[in-house]
């Protein structure tokens, strides 16, 4: 069924795949967008609300970041879909040129939002601001990303956590496929944005299998594997996202969502995922945690007080060519210029590994990378076990 | 005590080029740092700084705004505690910090903070950092300094004094004060380290002529190479110092029992206006901790500083008819106002800072209302561009003898908003 690809201008996202692991399914392509072509394996950082932590769009370029995230949930509540477009698009107003990727917005009511009650018609919400009734169907959530303007856009789903099983789960699959028609329809911007539908179904391999073979059927630009960064079981999870991949068409973009913990990253493009997300590396750079080869540093901590070594001396981002971790450890207990240090690196961290894998797959050296990467990780030797298995399951066996 | 140095050191020299009949100087600092090839330029202001970087700016965005001060003053509060670990690094504060600024000057108190009152004493004085309050006898200070290696350190005072400090009090804070500089004086003397860097003397006596000329006139009889003035004020309280009905009166007379061969400082949170005042009277150099508060409260400095050559009319009626538009005070304007969420100019029309030339009013109102740090990052640029921008049409105005246009136009621009 999903031989019937479609032809690639029909789209606002083109891909070309340029490199194929020999091995595992990971593979390094070109995605073109209507801002960017984005080099994929990819990670994207996260702006949430038009604005990484601090990071000027200058700073990103500069880092090689092509393309990042914005939330539709809290640009739809400020700045606001009427002001986004009166700016010209979320890209002028944050001047941001290149590619930008929304979420629908319905994960982040769900979670962040107790009160949310999800009926066929949308998901129904208390405004957080004057508590009055709200709610966001399929057709609004595609308005606000089209007045946002971002080069790919997201379905809205119904999205249950992902210990529900059972009759529930199942009626959200169903409706996240009833969803994704209303949300296909009501795109007015499809030559410029590009809208990906989301595999869902739990871990429940069945749906899963359902929710895919359904997808496939529409004429979409890319897919997402959503419903997989819930804290599941890791052995479920890579199982769930393996099981997603060989279903959806090679000739398309895969997006798993909120996933970006490196070792998550390298096994999952071994799986044969594209795109990534994660708050993670942001998130934990105003703690003043900076990722690293071997994990991560706790700048805060004691340890660091009389380090004068980079954070990481093979980083070739301004902050570890500027700043030592003696220094970054007396800022990081108090000055907020420290969260933006801390930042820059920890987006360059991100952005190293997904460019060093890619680079390893033109090599068609993979997987001598994933063992290298889980050497350093786990220098004892201590992989965790669905890692071994997830690897197995493409052909890499580590040492 | 000995007069001078047992080290044979490069001294830092004033010179001044003119001098107005209010009594403010510009001049020349040259020899500034302490490798002697400094030159700067006064009236001037130096870089605030917290914990030793630019507030909200990485280097790499510090490198993004222009004119940016070359004395970069960093308090003891935030430092002083990593005293050891800058001793162990071994290359002085500047390389620990990785700032580029080519004089370090190290303070006592964060100028935009107000100071904890009485937990000095004669042993010693209180700073504060994040971790609370750190006690300072002159031995640790000195330790402090040594490892730290400043250009300019100012020398352990007891100025937390104000206009409601009694003669009792301000006798003490002019005794303590010249007790600590006596100490400082003998511990210098004995250290290489500290050869070349040049020690600010301290100028106390809260509002009392007596003790002012008396702290006067003993710090000039010890061997410091500029002066810095404090004890008006408890830290940074936001009063108007002018305000007060003697303020200009007792500056005025203790800028007269200095030497005019050295430079005056005071570290005083101070608008463009208060500026000119305390310039006009003999201060040399600033604190921009004046920007860094705006830059905390959402404000953007608006205000114009450039004179029209003078072959052109006054752009007075211009700068009236913009600010007519603004609930502003014709100096700043509050962001986080809703009439800016629509408003996608430019923070000031004209400004060629990194902020002005990439962002909107409507977009850094949005990252102040959703609490986004990069508001902070951008008001910083913008803030620090237009203050260290100021200092430089202020000497363009003293080189071409129009200081009072200059201050003129600057208080037409302040009555011209419409609510403050
Ligand atoms: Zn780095
Ligand atoms: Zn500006």
């Amino acid at each position: 069924m999903w031989k019937m690809a479609t032809s690639k201008n029909s789209h606002a996202l083109s891909l070309n795949i340029l490199a194929k692991c020999s091995t595992s399914k990971a593979r390094a392509c070109a995605m073109t967008l209507p801002h960017a072509v984005v080099d994929t394996p990819v990670f994207m950082p996260v702006g949430t609300q038009g604005t990484l932590k601090g990071l000027v769009p200058d700073q990103l370029r500069e880092m090689g970041c092509k393309i990042m995230l914005g939330n539709t949930y809290h640009l739809g509540n400020r700045p606001g879909p009427e002001l986004l477009e009166k700016a010209g698009g979320l890209h002028n107003f944050m001047k941001w040129d290149r590619a930008l990727l929304t979420d629908s917005g319905g994960f982040q009511m769900v979670s962040l939002l107790k009160l949310a009650e999800i009926t066929e018609e949308g998901v129904k919400f208390q405004s957080p601001h004057d508590g009055s009734e709200m709610l966001l169907t399929p057709e609004r959530s595609i308005e606000i990303q089209n007045s946002i303007g971002a080069d790919i856009i997201m379905q809205l789903d119904d999205v249950v956590h992902s210990s529900v099983s059972g009759p529930r789960l199942e009626e959200a699959m169903h409706r996240t496929i009833r969803w994704l028609d209303r949300c296909i329809k009501a795109h007015r911007r499809p030559s410029e944005q590009c809208l990906f539908p989301i595999v869902q179904g739990g871990l429940n391999a069945e749906l899963r299998k359902q929710c895919a073979h359904e997808l496939v059927k529409r004429d979409v630009g890319g897919y997402a594997i959503g419903g997989l960064s819930g804290g599941e079981e890791k052995s479920e999870f890579w199982r769930m996202v393996k099981l997603s991949t060989d279903l959806l068409p090679d000739c398309k973009p895969r997006y798993l969502m909120g996933v970006g913990f490196a070792v998550d990253l390298v096994v999952c493009v071994a799986l044969g995922c594209d795109m990534f997300d994660c708050v993670f590396p942001t998130r934990t750079a105003r703690f003043g945690c900076a990722l690293v080869k071997t994990g991560q540093l706790n700048l805060k901590s004691k340890i660091f007080a009389k380090d004068f070594r980079p954070i990481d001396s093979e980083c070739q981002c301004s902050t570890c060519k500027t700043y030592n971790r003696a220094y970054l450890h007396t800022l990081a207990n108090s000055e907020p210029a420290a969260c933006n240090i801390i930042t820059v690196h920890n987006v360059a961290y991100q952005l190293n590994l997904m460019s060093s894998m890619r680079q390893s797959i033109f090599e068609d050296k993979f997987p001598e990378f994933v063992q290298q990467f889980f050497t350093d990780m786990f220098p004892d030797g201590d992989y965790p076990d669905w890692t071994l298995q997830a690897l197995a399951s493409v052909n890499i066996h580590l040492r | 005590m000995l007069a001078t140095s047992f080290f044979g050191s490069i001294k830092m020299k004033f010179i001044i080029e003119k001098t107005l009949a209010t009594g403010g100087r510009l001049g020349i600092i040259s020899q500034a740092n302490r490798q002697g090839n400094v030159t700067l330029e006064t009236p001037m202001c130096t870089l605030f700084t917290k914990g030793g970087s630019a507030p909200h700016l990485s280097i790499d965005m510090l490198r993004r705004v222009a004119h940016v001060p070359e004395v970069a003053v960093m308090s003891l509060g935030a430092l002083a505690d990593h005293h050891e670990t800058v001793a162990e690094f071994g290359k002085g504060l500047r390389e620990f910090t990785a700032m580029s600024n080519p004089v370090i000057f190290t303070t006592l108190h964060d100028a935009s903070a107000a100071i904890s009152p009485g937990k000095n004493d004669n042993s010693g004085v209180a700073v504060w950092g994040k971790g609370g309050k750190i006690k300072l006898d002159t031995s640790l200070f000195m330790k402090i300094q040594e490892s730290f290696c400043p250009d300019w350190f100012q020398a352990m005072s007891d100025g937390d004094t104000d206009v409601s400090c009694g003669n009792k009090r301000l006798v003490k804070s002019v005794d303590r004060t010249l007790d600590f500089l006596d100490e400082i004086v003998e511990a210098k003397n004995k250290s290489e380290v500290l050869s070349k860097s040049s020690l600010i003397g301290v100028i106390e006596g809260g509002f009392s002529e007596t003790q002012r000329k008396r702290s006067a006139a003993e710090t000039v009889a010890r061997p410091v190479d500029g002066f810095l003035i404090e004890g008006f004020e408890k830290g940074n309280r936001d009063v108007d110092l002018f305000s007060l009905p003697d303020f200009t009166k007792i500056l005025s007379f203790t800028l007269e029992h200095l030497p005019t061969d050295k430079p005056r400082i005071m570290e005083t949170v101070w608008s463009p206006l208060q500026v000119i005042k305390a310039f006009k009277l003999g201060v040399d150099v600033f604190s921009s901790a004046y920007p860094h508060i705006l830059t905390e409260k959402g404000l953007a400095l608006v205000s114009d500083y450039s004179l029209p050559p003078l072959s052109q009319p006054a752009k007075l009626e211009l700068q009236t008819a913009n600010a007519k538009n603004e609930e502003t005070n014709g100096l700043y304007i509050d962001l986080h106002n809703s009439r800016y969420s629509e408003d996608f100019g430019s923070i000031l029309p004209g400004c060629s800072c990194y902020a002005c030339t990439n962002f909107t009013r409507a977009y850094i109102h949005h990252l102040l209302k959703t609490k986004e740090l990069l508001a902070f990052v951008l008001l910083t640029i913008h803030n620090f561009h237009q203050y260290f921008e100021f200092f430089q049409h202020l000497r363009l105005s003293l080189k071409s003898d129009r200081l009072n246009e200059l201050e003129d136009y600057l208080s037409q621009q302040l009555n011209s908003g419409l609510d403050r």
